[in-house]
């Protein structure tokens, strides 16, 4: 066969492969470098998640805040913000990050849920020459507890949150304060044809959050031990478990809450019942506030329900839970670290910065002095939730066996409000499944 | 003079590319690469105690071991053994049934057999996401259920449709049942065009009743494609998990944590890589088992 039929000679053909081949690297190697950043300069990472972002969020208030502030900081400094996606499932993506953590992946700046905050400790850089003005003085005791680890400031909170007692003020004169009078009072509700007490207990976190840590820690019941492990179920923890579930049965029991709770996964599922006129209590988060406002109108919100502490067993000593997120510094270089923090006060936890993002978004600061700010808009309820968290507040532990913990207690919760299992029989099986 | 033929000496590229290997390699790699490598890391590390959120592990027997030893296991197989026996039993059925039904439609020139039809292919092309909050928004207990709301309009109670540890598994099976019987409808339908018209012909004109037609006829000639769709309709059952997570997220409890849910619960919600690929590897074998057991049964039928 003549050699002059062959269109592509072996040797034309690893030629042409290899120069395929370098292009298409030199092509990835740039897509890498990239990384979405629209500046040529040098560039920070930025990972929120998606309702914090300016690429996946939904919220068009939210996301006209951060695009103005993200440029007005890059117009003062030589840096770019470079933003970096996330997972919508908050649990997946704080696991995610752990892992990208421990393999050195994280982005520069990283959002961290606070109570999960102390597992980062060994991944995060610490931030006390770049703060400034702002002091960890300022900050609620659970936030600062979550921040500072062997006295360095290891990250900064920039949101919070808190769950109260709502109650229909024009309906109940004294919100009850403990356990037998929620009883007492619910049963007067029901007379008067309202549901009388609602919380979550479906198969999520709000479950444990909202409808059981608050009567579980009013008890001083810790959830683990020094070392982290599973402790809810020994001794005076186990007995202030027990009385916990057994209340929760008793509302159950006695008609005051009904079963389909269960089908209330988040507290904003409670908004449809509140909002129709028909209940008299419920478990919520200090952000339904502004949803129901939105559903009812500002003024027959405020008319009608009023917030109390989540009732405990003895009627004082209440406690309640608080959450948040924390921006974590995940870059070795100090000039970043510096302009990172200088991006974050701010963005997010300056004075200005912190009371903007918390109007647009809904929060609560976690720094005092932001609730004095003009900038930072305050309303009926605000002065309450200040009160709750710097009295009552507790953060969940950030042990590895909190995971576990949860989902047991989340179950465990479900099956005493659906009447699947007895409260000691439920506890029981929730203790053999964290230790199993 | 007489030349003697040289033998042909074919060059390596020809033999490479006359042989069907070449062709061949591009599925074997993306095979390997997408679905034998994926099991066989998954069945590695379900001899791990692998976690999501860390790099360190050891292998041990721990995750079959912890899994075996759940209080929940058994609770588990019960929910998901119902969850697919009666979605599956029903799916089939009510397929069979739509299909004759708008076979027949179509055959008497009904255009509402057409209209039939796309609804039914509407269910199967919704998410299971979607499908679970559709479900969900008419399971509801509260005053904003749909079909709480049409019982109370007849003088009765609400019905506890997700509340009930029981009856959240026949609620979730039902709705599941409501999603999956498109695709049997299809696939029966599909089988019922390919039926020779002249036996069924002949049967009409040997005086054979509608129902004799139906069970002597139609049926064992659909067999080979209704065991398909049995093998089909029960692995996706099995490995259903999106519809349950948004209408029931395995609750009240645990009585709707399927198998592939749990997987999902044990791997993403509490960060146990080595139990959750320990269930992944349970319902690999769950399936398997199931899918040797059908093709026998169809080698016997074949036979």
């Amino acid at each position: 066969m003549p050699t002059g039929e062959r269109s592509v000679s072996r040797r034309d053909f690893l030629k042409l492969g290899g120069a395929s081949l370098a292009g298409a690297t030199l092509l990835g190697v740039a897509g890498c470098g990239g990384g979405g950043g629209q500046s040529s300069g040098p560039s920070i990472g930025w990972q929120a998640i998606p309702s914090y972002s300016t690429e996946q969020n939904t919220d068009p208030g939210r996301v006209e805040y951060l695009k103005k502030a993200i440029s007005k900081w890059e117009g003062s400094s030589k840096y770019s913000i470079n933003a970096r996606a996330s997972s919508s499932d908050v649990t997946a993506a704080m696991a995610q990050l752990l892992q990208q953590a421990s393999q050195k992946r994280a982005a520069d700046i990283s959002q961290v849920d606070s109570y999960i905050f102390p597992r980062f400790y060994d991944y995060v850089y610490p931030l006390d020459d770049y703060l400034g003005d702002i002091s960890p003085d300022q900050y609620f005791p659970f936030a600062k507890e979550a921040m500072i680890n062997n006295g360095k400031v290891m990250g900064l909170q920039f949101t919070t949150d808190v769950r109260v007692l709502y109650y229909r003020k024009d309906k109940i004169s004294t919100p009850p304060a403990s356990w037998d009078d929620l009883i007492s009072t619910g049963k007067k509700m029901k007379q008067q044809g309202l549901t009388p007490y609602l919380f979550p207990a479906g198969r999520d976190e709000a479950t444990v959050t909202t409808s059981l840590f608050p009567y579980f820690w009013a008890q001083g019941g810790e959830l683990v031990d020094g070392s982290g492990k599973a402790a809810f179920g020994e001794g005076k923890n186990r007995e202030a478990m027990l009385n916990s579930f057994d209340f929760i049965d008793r509302c159950v029991k006695t008609g005051v809450t009904p079963k389909r709770v269960t089908e209330f996964s988040q507290e904003t599922d409670i908004n449809g019942d509140a909002s129709s006129g028909k209940t008299a209590m419920f478990l919520g988060g200090n952000w339904q506030v502004g949803l129901l406002k939105q559903i009812m109108g500002a003024d027959k919100f405020t008319k009608q329900w009023g917030v109390a502490p989540i009732p405990s067993m003895s009627g004082s000593d209440h406690a309640t839970t608080s959450g948040g997120w924390v921006w974590g510094i995940f870059i070795k270089d100090k000039k970043k670290q510096k302009a990172a923090v200088d991006f974050l006060k701010a963005v997010f936890v300056g004075d200005q910065g912190m009371a903007q993002w918390c109007n647009v978004g809904g929060y609560l600061p976690p720094r005092k002095p932001v609730f004095d700010v003009s900038a930072y808009k305050k309303d009926e309820y605000t002065d309450t939730f200040r009160k709750y968290l710097n009295e009552y507040a507790h953060n969940r532990p950030a042990s590895k066996s909190y995971q576990d913990i949860s989902t047991a207690l989340q179950v465990a919760v479900n099956q005493v409000v659906s009447g699947d299992k007895a409260p000691k029989q439920a506890l029981d099986t929730a203790l053999k499944t964290v230790s199993g | 003079m007489t030349v003697k033929a040289k033998p042909s000496r074919r060059s390596w590229t020809e033999v490479v590319t006359g042989s069907p290997l070449l062709w061949l390699l591009p599925l074997v790699v993306i095979l390997v690469a997408t679905f034998v490598y994926p099991i066989i890391e998954i069945i590695r590390l379900s001899f791990t105690d692998a976690g999501l959120t860390g790099s360190d592990y050891s292998y041990t027997l721990g995750s079959y071991r912890r899994l075996l030893g759940s209080p929940y296991f058994f609770d588990m197989l019960k929910a998901t053994v119902i969850f697919v026996a009666v979605s599956v039993v029903f799916q089939m059925f009510l397929g069979f049934l739509i299909a004759l039904v708008v076979d027949q439609g179509a055959r008497r020139g009904m255009r509402a057999s057409v209209v039939t039809r796309t609804a039914v292919l509407s269910a199967w092309a919704i998410p299971g996401v979607i499908i679970g909050i559709i479900w969900g928004i008419l399971y509801q207990e509260s005053a904003g259920g749909v079909l709480n709301y049409l019982v109370g309009l007849t003088g009765f109670g609400s019905i506890p449709f997700l509340s009930d540890p029981a009856a959240a598994l026949a609620s979730v099976t039902f709705a599941n049942i409501w999603r999956g019987t498109a695709f049997s409808m299809i696939l029966v339908y599909a089988g019922i065009q390919t039926l020779p018209a002249d036996v069924l012909e002949a049967a009409r004109v040997d005086g054979a009743s509608a129902f004799q037609r139906l069970t002597r006829i139609v049926l064992p000639l659909l067999a080979p494609i209704l065991l398909i769709n049995l093998v089909i309709v029960s692995i996706d059952t099995f490995n259903t998990f999106d519809m349950v997570l948004a209408l029931t997220g395995g609750g009240p409890g645990r009585s709707t944590e399927v198998v592939a849910l749990s997987i999902y619960n044990q791997i993403f919600q509490q960060f146990h890589l080595g139990q959750g690929a320990a269930t992944a590897v349970l319902l690999l074998l769950i399936n398997t088992v199931m899918t040797i057991i059908y093709l026998r049964l169809d080698r016997e039928e074949v036979a």
